[in-house]
């Protein structure tokens, strides 16, 4: 297809006629700056196609406020060597006029035929917008919309395929995709998307499976209920056949007989038992029998043994008489030197007494004489001590008094000076004749007096001068002063005394006097410290003791030169002592001996003398006789008691008493065996027959059969939607499959067309397109690895230049198919950058070779290397 | 001069599984209408007894209510019916007998003759010796004893036993009861009146099996009936009289479809069948998408006709025509796929491919049907 001329008016900016002749096949410029028309001549095109002429929703074809115009879109264009030419008016003149080679389509007509060619649909209903452009829509890019791939691949689908299907063939169909949507709609609604089963089939297989359970419970309780009525019609009958035999009454009759003969053994037992008893006692009796009969014989030999023993005893007590008389003479030997021992012991005592005393006399001799010089001494000093004691009873005087009488002189000194001072001094100083009195006395001359008291002045002729003295401390010394003189004189009577120093030379005597007391009294005390009368005391004991020893010693013999010392006497008397004592004590045990010996002897002779008489007891003989008969009668009797036991063990043995004990044992139990299972019989037949008549009343095989039946119908159910499932899942695959395949073979010619333009822009480089024949994938190579970038996710330019490669691609798939193409491009490839714009100039450049172009753009410097001739958009409306 | 109803193996309480359930209740309802037809004819014809010949009930444990029904459904004929266990029924220590006399539902005109004692109605003239089964199956032959049995001379003597003649029914019986072919002559039977088999047998001129009196499986021996039997007297041959009772025949059908012109011949097979049937229809050979449309369609229009349509159409091979694929204009894979799934109709898969191909042939009709009402 190929654009010729194009003419507008009264279409937006272009009030007047503009008109474009001689577009080129390959490549058309169109420059000029904003607003100078490029859009509107797009939009020109846009509408003659794509806009219904009778639609009144394209207002904005008509210029700024000229409500009047009716847009007039001429175009000539030549398709498969004919001429086409279409004019469209709109609003006010509403015309559609196709000529096609001389053949005219007005109206509707008309744009059908130009939608058919193109492919693309008519708004229903207001103005034309996107989702109806078809294949224009894909490869006429409206300004701003380069980067977009998408949506315009996605409305143009339909028609891509219809028009690229021709290539194909048998192989496009054009009711699949709607197939497979309701394949798949009617699969997953049995199936889920891994293929398990959901729905009412996953509902019939629950189903089939519970009613399976449901029936497999009751057919087991119908075996049940058949086994039941198998037992029942087994225990009625055992039951019949029990009662005709009435086993248990067999059983106790056999019992009892077997009680009966094993009574009669018993029976036997009890007189064996009696047998053996008196087998017994005959045996008991031999014994002692022969035991009476042994001690006879015993006794003889006993007697002989008592005489050995006898004249045994007899000799040893003979032997211990003997040994008597050397005994007691050794005894009285040791007597009679201990009785010296002890003499010598005595008077070696005595001589050591008298020694002892002499010692004793001579300490109280030399005690005597020092008691004696220390008692004459103490008298001389105990006369002095009197004297001075004496002495000092007659200085009888007071130290502390005298101290007090030293004091008031002092003070009374002190006051009188003191009054000296402070008292009124009257002072006289007479003419020589003339007196006065004072105080009653005769004062003459000159005289000075001390007043301390009131003192009347009488002077004859005149009167009585009364002098008081001032201030009471007059009065208060004098006073005071009298006092002491008063304690003064008591004081000095006291110590009968005239003077202190009296008092003071008298207070020295005596304190000597004291002092010489005091060591006499010391001196004494040493002399005689208990006092002389006790000194004198001792003296007279100590003679006394003197005196006494002295008689004492008188009544002890002198000690002669060869007298033992004590000691040695004291160790003479001990070894006598012993041997002493050893002698009595060997005089003790022989005559133990003797009487022990005695004793024995007498023992000794009594048993004999007992078992002698014995013997020789008249009756002995017939006893012994009688005893030698009774044994005989004994053994007779023991043998025919043997014999009986014996027969009868053997009979009783015979009759097996232990085995008819069991027979007792085992019959009854076998009776009552036999009537425990009878009765339990009868409890089971109840049992089962409630159980049956309870089981019976459910219809169990009728529900069986019903189950069965619902069972049978689940089946089929669950079969019809398993076939249903598996032949939509059939189809659902191979319908899938079948579609994939025409896509790879839509695929294949397309990325071969992409991956043309590619080179130009990246070597290497391949756009993978989806199923839906939509740019995917960009892979580059770079740096020796594979980059693989999402087509979303590329930047936008890159996004533009790999649409507008993939609208390229898509026009050649069209030209290839046969189908019309025209490329139409409003500013296009604004975001590229110099070198990828270079290339992406190329591409066009080689689309050009096929394809024409209308580029319009507002940068002409951008596009000055495309080859072709700008037009100025400008220059066009001039 | 006695006369009988013969009848055996009502088998009620019996289930069809294999049918959809309204059609199995009416075929389960239709045994016991079965009773109530024969109780009317009984009474119409006067006979001087009914006899059962076993299996009346088709389990042990039926419901009691089935039990009743069963009963109340003999209430027309108030004559004596002779009743004797089969397999089916046998008089065990418990069985479905001793239930209904539990249950009191046996009115005092059913005589249930469960063990083998001489049964006497000197009045009417006859003697019958039952043969009622104790067990589930016996290996002896439970008729021995009519040999031996003592019965007042001058008197009809009717045998009435459940199970199969030796030698005669080799196969297709129900149980290995057996019963001397012979016996009525070496017992000097009159008649013997037998059940287990369910078509009508005559054996020898003393010696029937009725036959169920409702059909109850796809085989053409001859059941649905009862058999009227008149005894002139005593030693006589008897007369049989094979009466229809049935209502519902069963019909099976095994068809070919090679052209489309088969179908319309199918059709009216169909229609030639009666009513009531029930119709097991088999298809074979092959057939269009189109013709299998048209085949469904025919198939639904007899479905409400008969008492029970079942069909198998697992034969039938389904081609797709080019008139197929232009009709459901199944261009491109589509119709590619549609040869495919011919193809595989014969292999492994091929239920699923012929499946699949049905519903990919009835998916494009449906989307026409839409188109065409745009």
């Amino acid at each position: 297809m190929r654009l010729l001329r194009l003419k507008a008016e009264q279409l937006r900016q272009f009030r007047e006629p503009v008109e474009i002749e001689d577009l080129d096949a390959g490549i058309n410029l169109f420059t000029g700056p904003n607003e100078s028309g490029k859009s509107t001549l797009v939009r020109a095109i846009r509408a003659a196609f794509f806009e219904r002429h009778k639609s009144s929703s394209v207002d904005d074809l008509q210029p700024w406020g000229d409500s009047a115009s009716a847009p007039t879109v001429e175009l000539d264009f030549e398709w498969q060597g004919q001429s086409w030419r279409l004019v469209k008016s709109f609003l006010k003149k509403k015309r559609c006029d196709l000529t096609v080679d001389g053949t005219v389509y007005s109206g509707d007509e008309g744009e059908e035929k130009l939608s058919s060619l193109l492919g693309y649909e008519y708004a229903a209903k207001g103005a034309s917008q996107q989702r109806h452009w078809g294949i224009p829509g894909l490869l006429w890019v409206e300004q701003g919309t380069g980067q977009e791939i998408q949506a315009p691949v996605g409305y143009a689908g339909q028609h891509l395929k219809a028009a690229l299907g021709g290539n194909l063939g048998e192989m496009t169909s054009s009711t699949g995709d709607e197939l497979i949507n309701q394949v798949a709609k009617e699969r997953s609604s049995l199936l889920t998307g891994t293929g398990r089963p959901t729905g009412s089939y996953a509902q019939a297989l629950a189903d089939e499976q519970g009613l399976q359970g449901q029936l497999s419970d009751i057919q087991g309780r119908v075996r049940e209920y058949r086994e039941h009525v198998d037992r029942l019609g087994q225990l009625r009958d055992e039951q019949a056949r029990a009662e005709a035999d009435r086993l248990w009454e067999t059983y106790r009759q056999q019992a009892k007989e077997a009680e009966g003969r094993l009574a009669e053994v018993m029976a036997w037992q009890k007189d064996q038992d009696r047998d053996q008893q008196a087998l017994e006692e005959c045996q008991t009796s031999i014994q002692t029998t022969l035991d009476l009969l042994n001690g006879f014989q015993g006794q003889q030999a006993e007697l002989a043994r008592r005489q050995d023993e006898k004249v045994k005893e007899e000799l040893a007590q003979a032997d211990l008489e003997a040994r008597k008389p050397a005994r007691e003479k050794a005894l009285a030997e040791a007597v009679q030197a201990h009785e010296a021992a002890r003499k010598t012991l005595k008077l070696a005592q005595q001589h050591q007494q008298r020694r002892e005393w002499a010692r004793e006399r001579e300490g109280i001799e030399a005690d005597l004489e020092s008691d004696t010089a220390k008692l004459a001494r103490a008298r001389e000093l105990h006369s002095v001590l009197l004297e001075n004691r004496q002495k000092r009873q007659s200085l009888d005087i007071d130290p502390q008094v005298v101290e007090r009488l030293k004091d008031v002189t002092s003070e009374l000194d002190r006051l009188a000076i003191q009054q000296d001072a402070v008292s009124t001094r009257l002072q006289f100083d007479l003419t020589d004749d003339q007196s006065v009195t004072l105080d009653g006395k005769k004062v003459v001359g000159r005289s000075e007096h001390l007043l301390i008291e009131p003192g009347e002045v009488a002077i004859k002729g005149v009167g009585t001068l009364r002098v008081l003295p001032g201030g009471e401390d007059v009065a208060e010394i004098a006073r005071a002063r009298q006092n002491l003189t008063d304690e003064q004189e008591s004081l000095l009577s006291r110590l009968r005394v005239t003077s202190l120093a009296e008092a003071e030379g008298r207070l020295s005597q005596l304190r000597e006097l004291q002092q010489a007391i005091q060591r006499d009294e010391s001196l004494l005390n040493e002399s005689a410290p208990e006092g002389l009368e006790a000194l004198s005391d001792r003296l007279r004991l100590r003679q006394a003791r003197k005196d006494e020893l002295a008689s004492q010693m008188q009544a002890l013999p002198e000690q002669d030169d060869n007298s033992l010392s004590l000691s040695r006497a004291e160790t003479r008397l001990e070894s006598a002592q012993q041997a002493l004592e050893a002698a009595e004590a060997a005089k003790q045990k022989l005559t133990g001996d003797f009487s022990l010996a005695e004793q024995s002897l007498n023992r000794a002779k009594k048993e004999w003398e007992r078992l002698n008489n014995e013997l020789q007891a008249p009756d002995r003989k017939q006893r012994q006789k009688q005893a030698e008969n009774r044994l005989i009668d004994l053994r007779v009797k023991q043998r025919s008691l043997n014999e009986k036991l014996l027969e009868r063990n053997k009979q009783i043995e015979q009759a097996k008493p232990a085995v008819l004990e069991q027979d007792v044992e085992r019959l009854n139990r076998s009776a009552d065996a036999a009537e425990q299972q009878e009765k339990k019989r009868s409890r089971e037949l109840i049992q089962i027959q409630a159980r049956l008549e309870a089981a019976g009343a459910e219809g169990l095989e009728e529900q069986s059969a019903e189950l069965g039946s619902e069972l049978e119908h689940a089946i089929r159910r669950r079969r019809e939607l398993e076939r249903r499932a598996k032949a939509l899942d059939l189809l659902n695959t191979r319908l899938r499959e079948h579609r994939l395949e025409l896509t790879r073979q839509l695929q294949e010619p397309l990325q071969r067309h992409l991956n043309h333009y590619l080179q130009l822009l990246f070597p290497e480089a391949s756009l993978e397109v989806d199923e839906n024949l939509i740019p995917e994938v960009l892979i580059r190579q770079g740096h020796g690895v594979e980059e693989r970038g999402k087509f979303e996710e590329l930047s936008f330019g890159a996004r533009e230049q790999m649409a507008l490669i993939s609208r390229l691609a898509y026009a050649d798939l069209l030209l290839e198919a046969g189908r019309p193409t025209l490329i139409i491009l409003d500013d296009a490839l604004v975001h590229s950058d110099a070198a990828r714009l270079g290339a992406m100039k190329r591409v066009l450049y080689d689309a050009a070779q096929r394809h024409q172009i209308l580029l319009f753009t507002c940068h002409p410097d951008n596009w000055r290397d495309l080859g072709v001739t700008a037009r100025d958009v400008e220059v066009l409306q001039g | 001069m006695p006369r009988f109803l013969h009848t055996a193996d009502w088998q009620i309480g019996r289930q069809y599984s294999k049918f959809a359930p309204d059609d199995a209740v009416a075929l389960a309802e239709a045994r016991l209408t079965a009773v109530e037809r024969i109780a009317e004819l009984a009474d119409q014809e006067a006979v001087d007894a009914v006899l059962v010949a076993g299996d009346v009930f088709d389990a042990q444990t039926v419901s009691d209510r089935t039990i009743r029904r069963l009963f109340n459904a003999m209430a027309a004929y108030t004559g004596p019916w002779l009743l004797i266990s089969g397999n089916h029924d046998a008089a065990l220590a418990e069985s479905v007998w001793t239930r209904a006399q539990r249950l009191g539902a046996v009115p005092d005109n059913a005589h249930l003759a469960l063990a083998p004692d001489v049964l006497e109605f000197i009045e009417a003239g006859f003697v019958v010796l039952p043969a009622p089964l104790t067990q589930r199956h016996t290996q002896p032959d439970l008729t021995n004893w009519f040999d031996r049995a003592e019965t007042p001379a001058g008197l009809v003597c009717i045998g009435l036993a459940h199970g199969s003649i030796q030698g005669v029914l080799a196969e297709d019986v129900d149980s290995p009861n057996p019963i001397a072919a012979d016996r009525a002559a070496t017992a000097q039977l009159d008649y013997l009146a037998l059940g287990d088999w369910h078509g009508t047998k005559r054996i020898n001129a003393r010696t029937w099996y009725s036959g169920t009196p409702e059909q109850d499986r796809f085989k053409g021996n001859d059941p649905g009936n009862v058999l009227l039997v008149d005894i002139p007297e005593a030693g006589a041959e008897p007369r049989v009289d094979v009466r229809a009772i049935g209502q519902h025949p069963w019909i099976q059908m095994t068809e070919r479809l090679t052209v489309s012109s088969d179908l319309d011949q199918l059709v009216t097979k169909l229609k030639q069948q009666p009513e009531k049937a029930v119709v097991a229809l088999r298809l074979e050979g092959e057939i269009s998408l189109l013709g299998k449309q048209q085949l469904e369609d025919t198939l639904s229009v007899a479905e409400a006709r008969f008492r029970s349509l079942g069909y198998d159409l697992s034969d039938l091979r389904l081609l797709a025509t080019e008139e197929d694929i232009a009709a459901l204009h199944a261009d491109g894979y589509v119709g590619q796929l549609i040869n495919e799934l011919r193809d595989e109709q014969e292999g492994d898969d091929g239920e699923a491919a012929r499946d699949a191909m049905a519903i990919l042939a009835s998916m494009l009709l449906e989307k026409q049907a839409r188109g065409g009402g745009e």
